[in-house]
């Protein structure tokens, strides 16, 4: 093999393609990821990756970086054929480092481990030197200024948005000469985006490829030099400057009218939930009331208990103390399923469906109807007529699946598709009291708006809901009234629609004064 | 096959399509083995070998339910060998101590499962350490309660009704085919039409998405545990039924035969997959091949490669678990 | 010392899980043996016990390479009973060239390994299950070639083995524990735990999952065949079943060693720490005065106890950590 040039050596002129990809073909089984999709990005530039769910970016990140064969087609990396499945050795010789969605940390190897596995610190006869992991990892983590992650630390006990840092600089430091990062900023806080965001500006400067996908159209805007938009497995568009509005028609074939439904025309009605002192986990006494129709927002910053609120209310985790009230009666919650049947009854909706919420390969009716299976059944048997007339019911409601078969795997849907069936799950259950834990991440922007438009109407019919999200934007724009938590408590209580994202971080900010 | 029949093949569940090829292989086993061997097809030997299918098929049907939730069951050989003289010492071969006696046998299996499945999904004991301990414990309290099988009520047999139905059978059909023909028609209902056998494929599927969306994943657990004691115990009383006395060591060669059961069946060793009925299938193949190379006076260590190789040529056609690309 | 106390809260309850059945089991030992026969235990009732337990020791081993991938490895049984035959049938003669016939015996584990590592690896087929077939096949090889007890070893493979007065054994255990000293620090054994920790992720950033799973299985065959061999030096005799046992036992070793069965966590030494303790067990209740055919109840017991023990341990460790 050539040898490949350094960075430095690599022409700057935009003549030079630091990535091509043509004619590209990739089958899952049935599901065809890629058909003839093509695409390109020069060195020295930050190229981003736009499409809806499903739409194949990180399949075609996947081929990109040799982690998966393409079924057809070719790709080159600064003008040299990547073919079929790249030897792991050769992929880093390659240059292309990749920071995939899925995030591929290990969990039970330390922080230093996962950063230095290909290249661990050796002494004498090349054996790896364990005492020299830890400072070495140290001096990568400070050089790119994140030295208040622990590189002695479990993978697996790290946050999220830990993890993610960490998996940014294990590609960082491998002074790549193209970047590729799906969806990096999905899991991180404001200021670390900032970070992240510093860091490709700044590799791009020093002529490096960067290429990353994200479903927040502004980042998109702030950070990318040039969009490539992907629709059903093809390339549709690639412009330097391009709209939102234009931008999400290509991605998904129509146009959308006003991103947020006006929650202020909704009224609300009497108290659903009553949460009083609820503590437990990183919960320190949260107490508040939900009404019927209501919308109401949880804020702050990440990791301030946001997650173990939703959760303790459902019964996933236990209570140390508190009480709860589901329309008037008072209740005890242990477990999801007395949750279900509490009262006017509660549902949650996860914001990882894959983990928590689907059963990818069983049917559409199975998906749907597990939770309220014992309400239609007779003598332990389902009555599958009944079922099938609920499902068929709720799923047109929704439009799941474009009215495809209900016996179909929900594996095979797309994650707009995937997300509604969760949603109908939890609909046929007739819970007024509904959990919804940032059940946008890492959707589309359609789907986002099809979800606030959905949010809007059950409201509309009356049901409670507890409205979480890790885009703040959301929470300001949908939500009748916000509560800021903060290390366990609600430190602060906004009116809404707060319109402002910037206030709440504001208040999220602000100390708690003790009550 | 046309297109249109694919497609409609396509839309079949990985699962269901899997019992299509455990029978395929069964069928294929069967008459290969009528070709080379002549006799082979007849109803004599076609009989024995479903009747001895039948001690496979149940052991295996315990091993399927826990297999379905991704566990595993290493307890049966001495569940099953527990069970066999717990029935021959408690009914010491009279015919009157009969009803009790199964209620002992079956409830040892039920205590031995309940263990089992309380230490798996109460006490987070990985299923491989939980259930080889249990088969620890019930070889051990077997061996020295019976003082090695020579206690005095050891020499027992069977009580006679029990031994006459399995040797002689009704209107001439086996009675051990009889009973696998019920547990193969209890398990497909309880698992294809009850609420129960849903929530069974939801926490093998995902087990944390089944206890979100209000599943009692450890109650199904410990049910699936306890039901496989129950099948294990099952096996071991129709072994005595048909034998006449237990035997220590009786259940050993149904452990890693169930686990095989299982998987010739189609049933996905991840949990989630799979139906009785490809089990059904699995356990004739399996015991097919055996009776076969017996009959073709195959020596031990020819039986022993040919069947491992069976195994492994099945797996390589549709055992695989799809993984990383 | 500060710094040690900080490294030891650092290492999960669950991996010095081992150790600290080690040194019960070893205190049992001496106590009930004192106490039932009044003195304490001679350098032959080490001797002995050390050279009984030298085969599952490296059983052991192997299998905790694979259980750290994640994986299973049920042939075990099978690649130490047609490596006994093979040693008692084959290895002859005098001066050293007994000693190229026991190579050859640890390149055909190594082998049966591979094969094992090919299939799982390559066939992407699930290891519990390929490595039920491979029992099946190796045992039925081991049948063929020894199909009665039987066979010997020569003296001299013996004396340097397993003497039963100079304790030869100690070095052997030593250069297997050296061995994965060693092993921890190589690339390799890096990858390793990487691929049990999470196979997907590790392909992803670069580990090459299956030459490194090929490698692992083939190690676990030639520590069967070593296993083997010690067998045959202190049994001096072949058997073709001589390797059943092994499967059960040497996953209750790694069990008892804290090695978790997701894999990713725990460590070789840990599996030998549970071989130890399994086989001092058994002499506890010798000593004792337990009825021998209670034995495998207390062997389950002991097992599901410890195993308890460690997730209590884990669980108390977590809960001391998330209250500050
Ligand atoms: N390993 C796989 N097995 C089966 N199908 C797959 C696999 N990976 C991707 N797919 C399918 O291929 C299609 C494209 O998926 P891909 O992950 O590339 O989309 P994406 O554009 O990255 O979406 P998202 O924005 O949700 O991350 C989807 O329909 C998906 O279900
Ligand atoms: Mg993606």
């Amino acid at each position: 093999m050539r040898p490949v040039p350094t960075r430095a050596e690599t022409p700057a002129s935009a003549e030079v393609l630091a990535v091509r990809a043509s004619g590209v073909h990739r089958a899952f089984g049935g599901v065809q990821a890629l058909r003839d999709a093509s695409f390109a990005a020069r060195p020295g530039e930050i190229h981003a990756l736009a499409g809806e769910n499903g739409a194949g970016k990180s399949t075609l990140i996947k081929v990109l970086c040799g982690l998966i064969s393409a079924d057809r087609g070719t790709v080159e990396i600064f003008g040299q054929q990547v073919r079929r499945v790249v030897e792991p050795a050769a992929r880093r010789r390659l240059g292309v480092a990749t920071a995939f969605q899925e995030l591929s940390l290990l969990p039970d190897l330390t922080v230093a481990e996962n950063l230095l596995l290909q290249d661990p610190p050796r002494g004498r006869l090349g054996l790896v030197r364990r005492s020299r992991l830890a400072p070495t990892a140290d001096a990568i983590l400070r050089r790119y200024g994140v030295d208040y992650i622990d590189s002695r630390a479990t993978t697996a006990d790290l946050s999220v948005a830990h993890r993610q840092i960490v998996e940014l600089v294990r590609v960082l430091a491998q002074e790549p000469r193209v970047v590729i990062l799906d969806e990096p900023t999905a899991a991180l806080p404001d200021r670390q985006v900032e970070w992240l965001a510093g860091h490709m500006r700044r590799l791009r400067d020093e002529g490096c490829c960067v290429i990353f996908t994200s479903h927040r159209w502004r980042e998109i805007e702030q950070l990318a030099d040039r969009v490539t938009v992907f629709r059903n497995g093809t390339r549709v568009a690639t412009r330097d400057r391009i709209s939102e509005s234009e931008a999400v028609t290509l991605m998904s074939g129509r146009t959308l009218e006003g991103t947020y439904p006006d929650v202020a025309a909704l009224p609300v009605g009497e108290t659903a939930l009553r949460v009083d002192g609820l503590a437990g986990g990183r919960l320190r006494g949260v107490s508040f009331e939900l009404r019927q129709g209501e919308i109401l927002g949880v804020g702050g910053l990440a990791g301030q208990g946001q997650r173990d609120l939703f959760l303790t209310l459902f019964g996933a985790r236990k209570a140390e103390s508190g009480a709860l009230r589901v329309g008037g009666e008072a209740v005890t919650v242990r477990r999801p399923k007395d949750a279900i049947r509490a009262g006017m009854g509660i549902a949650y909706v996860p914001e990882d469906r894959k983990a928590e919420g689907l059963f990818l390969p069983l049917s559409i009716r199975d998906n749907v109807a597990l939770a309220t299976l014992s309400r239609r059944s007779a003598a332990g048997f389902v009555r599958r007529g009944a079922e099938r007339a609920a499902v068929a019911s709720i799923g047109g409601q929704l439009r799941i699946g474009g009215g495809r078969a209900t016996n179909q795997a929900v594996g095979t849907l797309s994650g707009g598709n995937q997300q509604k069936v969760v949603m109908a799950r939890w609909l046929l259950t007739d819970a007024r009291v509904l959990l919804l834990f940032d059940v946008t991440r890492g959707v589309d922007a359609a789907t986002k708006h099809d979800i606030y438009q959905l949010v809007a109407e059950l409201a509309a019919q009356g049901k409670a809901i507890l409205f979480h999200s890790s885009e703040t934007e959301e929470i300001a724009n949908l939500c009748h009234r916000v509560l800021v938590l903060r290390e366990g408590r609600i430190s602060a209580e906004l009116p809404g629609p707060v319109g402002d994202a910037d206030r709440i971080v504001a208040a999220s900010l602000k100390e708690v004064g003790d009550a | 096959m046309n297109v249109d029949m694919a497609r409609r093949f396509d839309t079949v569940t990985p699962g269901v399509r899997r019992v299509f090829y455990a029978y395929a292989v069964a069928a294929a086993v069967l008459t290969l083995g009528a070709v080379l061997h002549p006799g082979f097809a007849s109803w004599t030997s076609l009989r024995a070998v479903l009747v001895v299918a039948a001690f496979t098929g149940f052991v295996a049907a315990g091993q399927m339910l826990v297999v379905l939730v991704g566990g595993i069951d290493l307890s049966i050989p001495w569940v099953l060998n527990g069970a066999a003289i717990v029935l021959t010492t408690t009914s010491l071969g009279q015919s009157s101590r009969l009803p009790m006696a199964l209620a002992f046998a079956l409830g040892v299996g039920a205590l031995a499962g309940f263990a089992n499945g309380m230490g798996v999904a109460w006490l987070g004991v990985p299923a491989v350490v939980m259930t080889l301990g249990m088969n620890g414990v019930l070889q051990g309290l077997s061996l020295g309660l019976s003082k090695g099988l020579t206690c005095a009520s050891c020499g027992s047999y069977a009580p006679q009704p029990l031994r006459d139905l399995f040797t002689g059978g009704v209107a001439g059909v086996p009675a051990a085919l009889l009973v696998w023909i019920g547990v193969a028609l209890l398990m497909t209902v309880l698992l294809t039409l009850t609420t129960f056998g849903r929530r069974v494929y939801a926490v093998g599927v995902n087990s944390r998405a089944a206890f979100l969306s209000g599943v009692g994943v450890r109650g199904v657990t410990v049910a699936l545990y306890t039901l496989s004691g129950v099948f294990a115990a099952l096996a071991g009383i129709m072994l005595v039924g048909y034998g006449g006395q237990p035997s220590l060591g009786l259940g050993d060669p149904y452990l890693f035969e169930s686990i095989a059961a299982v998987v010739v069946g189609g049933v996905s060793i991840l949990g989630g997959r799979g139906h009785y009925l490809g089990v059904v299938a699995g356990s004739l193949t399996l015991v097919a091949v055996t009776t076969f190379l017996q009959a073709q006076r195959v020596p031990e260590y020819g039986r022993l490669m040919i069947y491992g190789l069976v195994i492994l040529v099945i797996l390589f056609a549709y055992g695989r678990d799809r993984s990383h690309d | 010392m500060r710094e040690f106390m900080a490294r030891l809260r650092l290492v999960p309850a669950q991996a010095g899980l081992g150790y600290v059945v080690l040194v019960a089991t070893a205190a049992a030992y001496l106590v009930v043996y004192t106490s039932s026969l009044g003195r304490f235990p001679t350098s032959f009732d080490y001797l002995s016990i050390l050279n009984t337990m030298l085969p599952l020791v490296f059983v052991a081993i192997g299998q905790s390479l694979v259980v750290l991938t994640g994986g299973i490895d049920l042939s075990v049984g099978g690649i130490v009973s047609l490596c006994v035959t093979v040693t008692a049938t084959t290895v002859t003669g005098t001066g050293l060239a007994p000693f190229g016939w026991l190579l050859v015996v640890l390149a055909l584990g190594a082998a049966c390994g591979a094969v094992n590592g090919m299939i799982v690896a390559v066939g992407r087929i699930a290891p519990i299950l390929a490595t039920l077939a491979t029992l099946s096949i190796f045992t039925g090889l081991a049948l063929w070639v020894l199909p009665v007890p039987g066979g010997s070893i020569p003296p001299v493979v013996r004396n340097v083995l397993s003497n039963p007065n100079v304790p030869t054994g100690l070095i052997w255990l030593g250069v297997a524990v050296g061995g994965w000293l060693v092993l921890r620090r190589t690339r390799f054994g890096m990858r390793v735990y990487a691929i049990g920790s999470d196979e997907t992720s590790a392909r992803a950033v670069g580990v090459p999952a299956g030459r490194v799973k090929l490698g692992v299985y083939a190690l676990s065959g030639l520590c069967s065949a070593l296993a083997a061999i010690f067998y045959v030096s202190t049994t001096t005799a072949g058997d073709a079943n001589a390797g059943a046992p092994f499967i059960l036992t040497s996953i209750a070793s790694v069990v008892v060693g804290g090695v978790a069965f997701t894999g990713g966590r725990g460590s070789a030494l840990g599996a030998v720490a549970g071989a130890v303790a399994l086989t001092l067990v058994i002499d506890v209740l010798f000593f004792a005065g337990i009825d021998p055919l209670y034995q495998s109840l207390f062997q389950g017991l002991f097992l599901v106890v410890a195993v308890l023990l460690g997730t209590a341990a884990t669980f108390l460790t977590r809960r001391r950590r998330a209250t500050p």
